[in-house]
């Protein structure tokens, strides 16, 4: 297989899955999706491993490296801008706080992910000691992962019942001053 | 740094597809190898210094 025909049939594949996606989402339907996926990342990888041509070469790594690292800081400045715009509006409309909160965690796992990712290609995939510095670092993941999904979660807010703001949980923020629709 | 990749590629007879195959990389990095604007980790360097039957000291020379 040569590398374009492998391009088409990526093409092809990645098409095909965003079309179930859209119908899943319409029909709500959540296993057709997940096994669509799990079948072509398969199908993705006997294909791959047909190809003859060479798919990438360290040309290609390093570009990738630095338009990752480019990436995640374009990322990054832009999700801080648009939290501070978000928090700072949060009276206007309450749903923009989740959202900033999201924003707010979502950059934070990244660059904790980058910087773990980054020690391990820069130091320890020359250590003797990779379990054990694996092990820490899911460890570390897990424990992020979990505080995050608290905050996250949504259990303490306000929420807009009959024209009134009720106490969800044990909010830390008083009821916003928008009226209750 | 300079590097006599085509000068070397053309007295083999050898197009830029056939050097990238035995080098084990994409045609596009041969082209910018002899153009100059790339720099090759140093196993790469090796590998089209052997598919061009040469060695990397003698196809590759700083400007220092």
């Amino acid at each position: 297989m040569t590398l374009k025909q492998y391009s088409a049939a990526r093409l092809v594949v990645t098409i095909v899955i965003a079309m179930i996606f859209a119908r899943s989402i319409v029909l709500n339907n959540f296993i057709v999706p997940i096994a669509a996926l799990a079948i072509s990342v398969l199908a993705l990888f006997y294909l791959r491993s047909r190809v003859s041509d060479v798919i990438a070469d360290e040309r290609d790594y390093l570009a990738g490296g630095k338009a990752a690292l480019l990436a995640i800081q374009v990322y990054s400045w832009l999700a801080v801008v648009v939290m501070l715009v978000l928090y700072a509006n949060r009276a206007v409309n309450p749903a923009y706080e989740p959202i900033a909160t999201t924003l707010a965690f979502s950059t934070c796992v990244l660059m904790l992910l980058y910087s773990l990712l980054f020690r391990y290609h820069e130091k320890f995939r020359f250590s003797d000691k990779k379990l054990m510095y694996g092990i820490f670092a899911a460890l570390l993941f897990i424990v992020v992962a979990i505080f995050g999904i608290r905050l996250l979660s949504g259990e303490d807010g306000w929420i807009c019942q009959n024209g009134q703001w009720v106490r969800h949980g044990n909010p830390s923020f008083p009821a916003p001053t928008v009226e209750c629709k | 740094m300079q590097n006599r990749i085509k000068e070397l590629r053309t007295m083999l007879n050898i197009t830029q597809e056939e050097l990238a195959k035995k080098a084990g990389v994409r045609r596009e990095t041969i082209v910018y190898l002899e153009q100059g604007k790339y720099n090759p980790s140093l196993m790469l360097a090796h590998d089209v210094a052997v598919a061009l039957r040469t060695t990397v000291d003698k196809l590759f020379t700083f400007d220092d």
